[in-house]
C-alpha cells in the first residue's frame, strides 16, 4: 500500500502531454493569425477604397506627344476631330490645311501617309475674308466676309475602316450659301452665331457707314417632313447705338436669344431678344474696380451658361447668370426679377490676356494661353488643373472634345500634340467640402447632385449634404433612441423583478436581429402613413407618455406605505403599463381633435379652413413637409439602435459590482439614489461605448434610410423632410456608376469618409470610455 | 443604560427592549425552498458587541442580512417569526426599509469604498439623506474619521479617491462610512478577514471604542478575535442556534460540547 502511493512511483506524473502542448503551441498560433488577419484585411480594405478615392485628388498630367512642321503660318485658328487625328488649320482664305496623324502602336503620333494637305471649300463666291470662327461643338467654321455677309464650312469628320481593319478618319469640307448680314455693310470683324432648330441669330462687328457697327441678324427656316428649307433672313438688330465705347468681342448666348458685346473700356452689354425685340438688360464691368478695367478676352464654357473672362493683365474670373433676389423697395415698386449676370468664381492670375482659348466638351475645362503660358482650368470649382511656361508662344490651340488631347500651334506653322490625363477634374477638396456657385443658383451652396442630364450640365458633388444627411439621421434617431435605451437598461438592471429580466433581455436581443430592411419597409409603408395622418396624435402620445410616467411615479413615491404593499417592488410596471396605454389611447383620439383646433390651414383660393398639419407646417414655418421624413427615420432608425444600446447598457449596469450597490443600500439610499449616485457612474464607460455602437451603427445604417426618406440631398434640419445619407447614397447610386467614373470614385469616397468617421467616433469612444473606467474603477 | 448585569442574565431570555436591543423571535429563513435558518430565538443586548462564530455555511450571514433586510434583494425568500430592533418588528410593512437601513448600518467583509473621495465616501448616507450643509459634512467627515481612527492617516488627502487606500484603511473607511449618520446598530460580517494583523488591530480596537455608542454584531471565523472584542458569543451550527451565552463563558466553559469542540478547533 505504502510503496503503491509512494509519490516516486510514477516517474512521468510531472511530464506534460506532448498534445497539450502542441495543442497549446496550435491555438495560440491560430489565436495570432487569426487576430493580425482581421487586423490586415480592415486595413486592406481601408487601403483599397483609398486607393480607388485617390485620383479624385490628383491634377492633370499633360504631356507633349509630338510636333509636327506644316508650313502653314497665317492660319487664323485650329480644329480637331474627336479622335485627335486629324487637325486642321484654316487661314483667311478660307484654306483648309489638314494634318494626318497617326499613332504608332499605340504610342508615338506621328505624320501619317495623307501628311499635311491643302483643302479648299467649295464656296459659292468668290469673296474675302475678314474673320473666322470656329464652334467645336458642331465642328463649323462661320466666315465673315469683306461684303458684310457670312458663310458656314462643315467639317464632318467620320472614321472608317481600312483592309486591315485600322480605323482612320476622313474629312469632308462643306460650304454653305452666303447669307448677308444687313445691307450696306463692309468687311465683318468679329462673328459669331448659334443655331437652333429652326432659328439662328449671328451677331458681328462690321464695318458700316459709321465705322464698327454691332449687328445681330436673325435667320429663319422651314422644317417640312421632307427635309429643312434654306435660311432665309428673319430681322435685323444694329445695337451699335446702345453701346459706348469700342466694342472688341460679340458672342451669341446658349439659347439664341441674346448678344453680349464687350468693349475695350472695359464693359459688356447683354442684350436680349424676346418677341422680335431686342432690349439691354444689363452692362457690367467684370473687372470692375481694378486699376485697369479692360477686358482681355471673353468667351463662354461648356453649356453656354458662364462667361470666363480674362483681364488686361491676367486676372481670369467666371461670370453666370442669377436671378437676384429682389430688396423691398424693389418689390413695392413692382419690379421684375432678371437674370443678371455675376461672378461666380474668381481663379488664380495669369501673366497676362488671354489669347488664345477652348474649351472642354465634356466638362468645365477650359484652355487659356497667354503669351508662352498656356493653363487648363476647371470651371466648377476654378482650380487650375494644369500650368506651363512653354519654350514656344502658342498663337491658336484647342482642346479635344474628349478632353484627352490638347493641340497648340506655334506662329511658324508647327503644331504640337499633347496628351492629357485628367480622368477626373470635377474632383479635389474644393469639390468634395466648400460652397460653390455652381450655374443657375443664387448663391454658393453645398450641393450634391451627381446624375446631371447631359454633359452640359455641371455635376455637383459636394460631399456635404451627404455627411449633414447621415449626421441628420443618425441625430433624430439618437435622439429618439438613447434615453428610451438607457432608461429601459436601468430600469431592467436596476428596478425589474429578476424573473421579468429573464424574458425582457432575450426579446431586446431578438429585436436587435431585426433586418433592417424589414424595419426600413415597415418605416416606409406603415409609419409614414400614419405619421402622415396622425401627427398630432403622435405628438400628443409623445408628450404625454414622459409626462405620465414622471407623475405617476412621483406619486407612487409618495404614497403611503400602505397602499404600495400591493405591489411589490419591481413589479409596478403591472399598473404602469394600462395607465400608460390609456394615456396613449387618449393622445391617439384627442389628436385629430387638436389639429382641428390648433392647426388650422386656411387655403388661400377657396377660403376653406382645415385642420391639417401637413398643409398647416410648411405655411407657418415656410419649410417642407414630405411624407417619408426625418422623424420616420428617427422612429425607425432608433428602432435598430435600441436594442443594440439597451443589451449593450444593460450588461454594463448588470455588471457593476454587487458590493457597491450593496453599500449604498445598506447606508440607506433608495434604489433610485443607488442607480443615480454608484450604478451610472460605474456603468458610464459601458454606456458610452454602447451609445457609440449605436451611433455607429445608425451612421452606417442603409436600408432603413433609403426606404423610409425621399433621398433628397437637402441641408436644413427640418424634421419633417427627408436626407440621404452617405450610405443610403452608396446603396442607390452604385448600381448606375460606371466603373472608375468620377462619380464611381466619388462614391468610394462617401465609403472612405464613412470610414474615416465611424473611425474617428470609435476612437473618441474608446479614449473617453478609458478615461471613464479609470475614474470609476472599482476595487477587486 | 449600562446598569443591566449581564453575567447574571441567562442567555436567550426576553427582557426590556431598552437593554436587549435586538431580538430575535422563532425565527426562521429560507432561500426558495431550502431553509438556512431553524426557528431561532435569543436578544443582544444594547452597547454591547455581539460575536456570531460557527462554521462556514451556518447561517451566520444571511441572519445579519435579515437584521437590514439586505436579503430582500435575493429572490424567493422568505421567513417565519420575527426581529424586532428597539422593540419594533423590522418586517412590519409599515416599515420604511430605507429608514431600517439607516438605523442599521451594516460593514461588509470585502471592504468596498464607492469610486468617489475619501470625502464623498463618507458623506454618502448624509447627502441621500438630502444633508448637504458644508460645515455639517465637514464635521461628520471628521468625527467619523476620528471614531474610526482613521483621521490623522487620511486628513490631508481627503479629496483624494478612496481606491488610493491601503486595504486597512479601506476598510476602516468603511465603518467610519457605515457610522457616520450614526446609526443604532452595527452589522460586521467578517471585517478583518481581508485584513493583515496590524489592521486587524486596529479594527478590533476600534470596536471596542464603538461600543460606546453603538451595537454590535460582529461574525467571525476567528476565535480569538471574537473573544478578544465581544461580550457576548453565538455559536451556530447548520443554521440552529446552539449556544448564546457570555463569551467569557462560550470560550471557558461551554455547556454544548459541540460549542466546546469548534472553539477549541477541535471541529469537523
Ligand atoms: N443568495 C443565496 N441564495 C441561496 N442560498 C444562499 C444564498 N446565500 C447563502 N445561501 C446558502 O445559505 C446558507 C448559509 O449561508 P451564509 O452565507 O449565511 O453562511 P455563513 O455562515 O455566513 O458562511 P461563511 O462563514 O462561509 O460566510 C449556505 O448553505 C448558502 O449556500
Ligand atoms: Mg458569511
Amino acid at each position: 500500500m505504502a510503496s503503491q502511493s509512494d509519490p516516486t512511483a510514477d516517474p512521468k506524473r510531472f511530464d506534460v502531454s506532448k498534445g497539450t502542448l502542441r495543442l497549446d503551441n496550435f491555438m495560440t498560433h491560430f489565436i495570432k493569425v487569426g487576430g493580425v488577419g482581421i487586423i490586415l484585411a480592415v486595413f486592406a480594405i481601408f487601403l483599397f477604397i483609398t486607393w480607388q478615392v485617390l485620383p479624385l485628388f490628383e491634377s492633370a498630367k499633360v504631356q507633349e506627344e509630338a510636333v509636327i512642321e506644316t508650313g502653314v503660318a497665317d492660319f487664323q485658328l485650329v480644329g480637331v476631330d474627336e479622335w485627335g487625328e486629324l487637325p486642321f488649320m484654316v487661314d483667311i482664305a478660307g484654306d483648309f490645311t489638314f494634318v494626318d496623324i497617326k499613332r504608332v502602336d499605340g504610342e508615338t503620333l506621328v505624320l501619317g501617309p495623307l501628311g499635311v494637305y491643302k483643302v479648299t471649300p467649295k464656296f459659292a463666291d468668290e469673296v474675302t475674308f475678314t474673320a473666322a470662327n470656329y464652334h467645336s461643338k458642331s465642328e463649323e467654321v462661320i466666315f465673315g466676309a469683306s461684303d458684310g455677309r457670312y458663310t458656314l464650312v462643315k467639317v464632318e469628320y467620320k472614321p472608317v475602316f481600312d483592309d486591315r481593319g485600322e480605323r482612320k478618319i476622313e474629312a469632308k469640307l462643306k460650304a454653305d450659301k452666303f447669307y448677308p448680314l444687313g445691307k450696306g455693310l463692309g468687311a465683318v470683324r468679329v462673328i459669331d452665331y448659334y443655331d437652333a432648330d429652326k432659328d439662328r441669330l449671328v451677331a458681328a462687328l462690321v464695318e458700316g457707314d459709321s465705322g464698327l457697327e454691332t449687328r445681330a441678324t436673325t435667320f429663319q427656316r422651314k422644317k417640312t417632313p421632307f427635309g429643312v428649307g434654306p435660311w432665309k433672313p428673319a430681322k435685323e438688330y444694329d445695337l451699335t447705338s446702345q453701346i459706348e465705347g469700342h466694342p472688341i468681342k460679340v458672342l451669341v448666348t446658349g439659347q439664341g436669344n441674346g448678344v453680349l458685346v464687350s468693349t475695350r473700356e472695359g464693359s459688356v452689354y447683354s442684350f436680349l431678344i424676346n418677341q422680335g425685340e431686342i432690349s439691354l438688360e444689363q452692362v457690367f464691368q467684370p473687372f470692375e474696380g481694378l486699376e485697369n478695367p479692360e477686358i482681355g478676352s471673353m468667351d463662354w464654357l461648356l453649356g453656354n451658361e458662364s462667361l470666363v473672362f480674362t483681364s488686361a493683365v491676367g486676372d481670369n474670373v467666371i461670370f453666370a447668370q442669377y436671378l437676384p433676389e429682389l430688396t423691398p423697395e424693389e418689390e413695392k415698386a413692382g419690379v421684375e426679377r432678371k437674370r443678371q449676370f455675376t461672378e461666380i468664381n474668381q481663379l488664380p492670375k495669369l501673366d497676362g490676356p488671354a489669347d488664345l482659348y477652348s474649351h472642354s466638351m465634356r466638362n468645365r475645362a477650359f484652355l487659356l494661353g497667354s503669351g508662352p503660358e498656356a493653363s487648363i482650368r476647371y470651371g466648377t470649382t476654378g482650380v487650375v488643373r494644369w500650368e506651363k511656361s512653354l519654350d514656344f508662344t502658342p498663337k491658336a490651340g484647342i482642346l479635344g472634345s474628349r478632353y484627352e488631347t490638347m493641340l497648340l500651334a506655334d506662329d511658324t506653322g508647327r503644331l504640337h500634340f499633347y496628351s492629357i490625363h485628367d480622368p477626373h477634374p470635377e474632383g479635389g477638396f474644393k469639390a468634395f467640402f466648400s460652397k460653390i456657385w455652381y450655374e443657375g443658383q443664387n448663391e454658393p451652396k453645398w450641393i450634391y447632385q451627381s446624375s446631371a442630364a447631359d454633359a452640359e450640365t455641371e455635376p455637383k458633388f459636394s460631399m456635404v449634404p451627404l455627411i449633414f444627411g447621415t449626421l441628420k439621421g443618425t441625430l433624430y434617431a439618437m435622439i429618439f433612441a438613447i434615453p428610451i435605451a438607457l432608461l429601459a437598461a436601468l430600469y431592467t438592471s436596476q428596478f425589474l423583478k429578476p424573473e421579468y429580466k429573464k424574458v425582457v433581455k432575450p426579446m431586446m436581443e431578438i429585436m436587435a436581429s431585426l433586418p433592417s430592411v424589414v424595419l426600413g419597409f415597415l418605416g416606409a409603408l406603415w409609419l409614414a402613413p400614419i405619421i402622415d395622418t396622425r401627427f398630432p396624435s403622435i405628438m400628443l402620445i409623445m408628450f404625454f407618455l414622459p409626462l405620465t410616467a414622471l407623475i405617476v411615479g412621483y406619486g407612487w413615491g409618495k404614497l403611503p406605505q400602505r397602499y404600495r404593499l400591493y405591489l411589490r417592488p419591481g413589479q409596478e410596471f403591472l399598473i404602469f403599463i394600462p395607465l400608460l396605454i390609456g394615456i396613449a389611447l387618449i393622445g391617439w383620439n384627442l389628436g385629430p381633435w387638436v389639429e382641428s383646433w390648433a392647426f388650422v390651414y386656411t387655403n388661400p383660393d377657396t377660403g376653406v379652413a382645415t385642420g391639417d398639419f401637413r398643409l398647416w407646417w410648411p405655411e407657418h414655418t415656410g419649410v417642407s413637409y414630405d411624407q417619408r421624413n426625418s422623424l420616420v427615420v428617427g422612429f425607425m432608425m432608433g428602432f435598430a439602435v435600441i436594442p443594440i444600446i439597451f443589451t449593450i447598457a444593460e450588461d454594463a449596469m448588470s455588471n457593476v459590482p454587487q458590493f457597491l450597490t450593496s453599500a449604498s443600500l445598506a447606508l440607506g439610499a433608495s434604489r433610485w439614489q443607488t442607480a443615480k449616485r454608484v450604478v451610472l457612474p460605474t456603468a458610464s464607460p459601458g454606456m458610452f461605448s454602447a451609445i457609440m455602437i449605436g451611433f455607429g451603427r445608425a451612421v452606417g445604417e442603409t436600408m432603413i434610410v433609403v426606404m423610409a426618406t425621399g433621398n433628397t440631398p437637402i441641408m436644413d434640419w427640418n424634421i419633417f423632410s427627408g436626407m440621404r445619407t452617405q450610405s443610403a447614397n452608396i446603396a442607390v447610386e452604385l448600381p448606375e456608376a460606371p466603373k472608375d467614373s468620377t462619380h464611381f470614385r466619388i462614391l468610394f469616397f462617401g465609403a472612405l469618409l464613412l470610414f474615416v468617421m465611424t473611425f474617428v467616433v470609435n476612437t473618441v469612444a474608446e479614449v473617453a470610455r478609458v478615461r471613464l473606467r479609470n475614474k470609476y474603477k472599482t476595487v477587486g | 443604560m449600562t446598569t443591566a448585569a449581564p453575567s447574571e442574565s441567562p442567555a436567550q431570555t426576553i427582557s426590556s427592549p431598552d437593554e436587549q436591543y435586538i431580538q430575535v423571535k422563532d425565527f426562521s429563513f429560507w432561500y426558495g425552498s431550502s431553509q438556512v435558518i431553524f426557528d431561532q430565538t435569543f436578544d443582544m443586548p444594547k452597547q454591547k458587541v455581539t460575536a456570531f462564530i460557527g462554521p462556514s455555511g451556518c447561517g451566520k450571514s444571511t441572519l445579519l442580512r435579515c437584521f437590514n433586510r439586505m436579503n430582500d434583494l435575493i429572490d424567493g425568500i422568505h421567513h417565519t417569526g420575527d426581529v424586532q430592533v428597539g422593540g419594533e418588528s423590522i418586517f412590519d410593512p409599515m416599515l420604511e426599509v430605507i429608514s431600517l437601513r439607516k438605523r442599521v448600518g451594516m460593514v461588509f467583509q470585502k471592504y468596498n469604498p464607492f469610486p468617489k473621495s475619501i470625502y464623498e465616501n463618507i458623506v454618502y448616507s448624509l447627502r441621500v439623506a438630502g444633508r448637504s450643509k458644508k460645515s455639517e459634512l465637514d464635521e461628520v467627515v471628521e468625527r467619523s474619521l476620528r471614531s474610526s481612527a482613521l483621521w490623522d492617516e487620511v486628513k490631508d488627502r481627503l479629496q483624494d479617491s478612496a481606491l488610493g487606500l491601503s486595504g486597512g484603511q479601506m476598510q476602516r473607511l468603511c465603518i467610519a462610512r457605515a457610522i457616520a449618520n450614526q446609526p443604532e446598530i452595527l452589522l460586521m460580517d467578517e471585517p478583518c478577514s481581508a485584513l493583515d494583523p496590524v489592521a486587524t488591530g486596529k479594527i478590533e480596537e476600534l470596536i471596542h471604542s464603538l461600543k460606546r455608542q453603538f451595537t454590535i454584531v460582529i461574525v467571525t471565523h476567528n476565535m480569538q478575535q471574537a473573544a478578544r472584542v465581544s461580550d457576548r458569543t453565538a455559536f451556530f451550527y447548520l443554521g440552529k442556534l446552539i449556544e448564546y451565552d457570555e463569551t467569557q463563558k462560550i470560550f471557558m466553559n461551554p455547556e454544548k460540547s459541540q460549542t466546546e469542540d469548534y472553539v477549541s478547533g477541535r471541529f469537523g
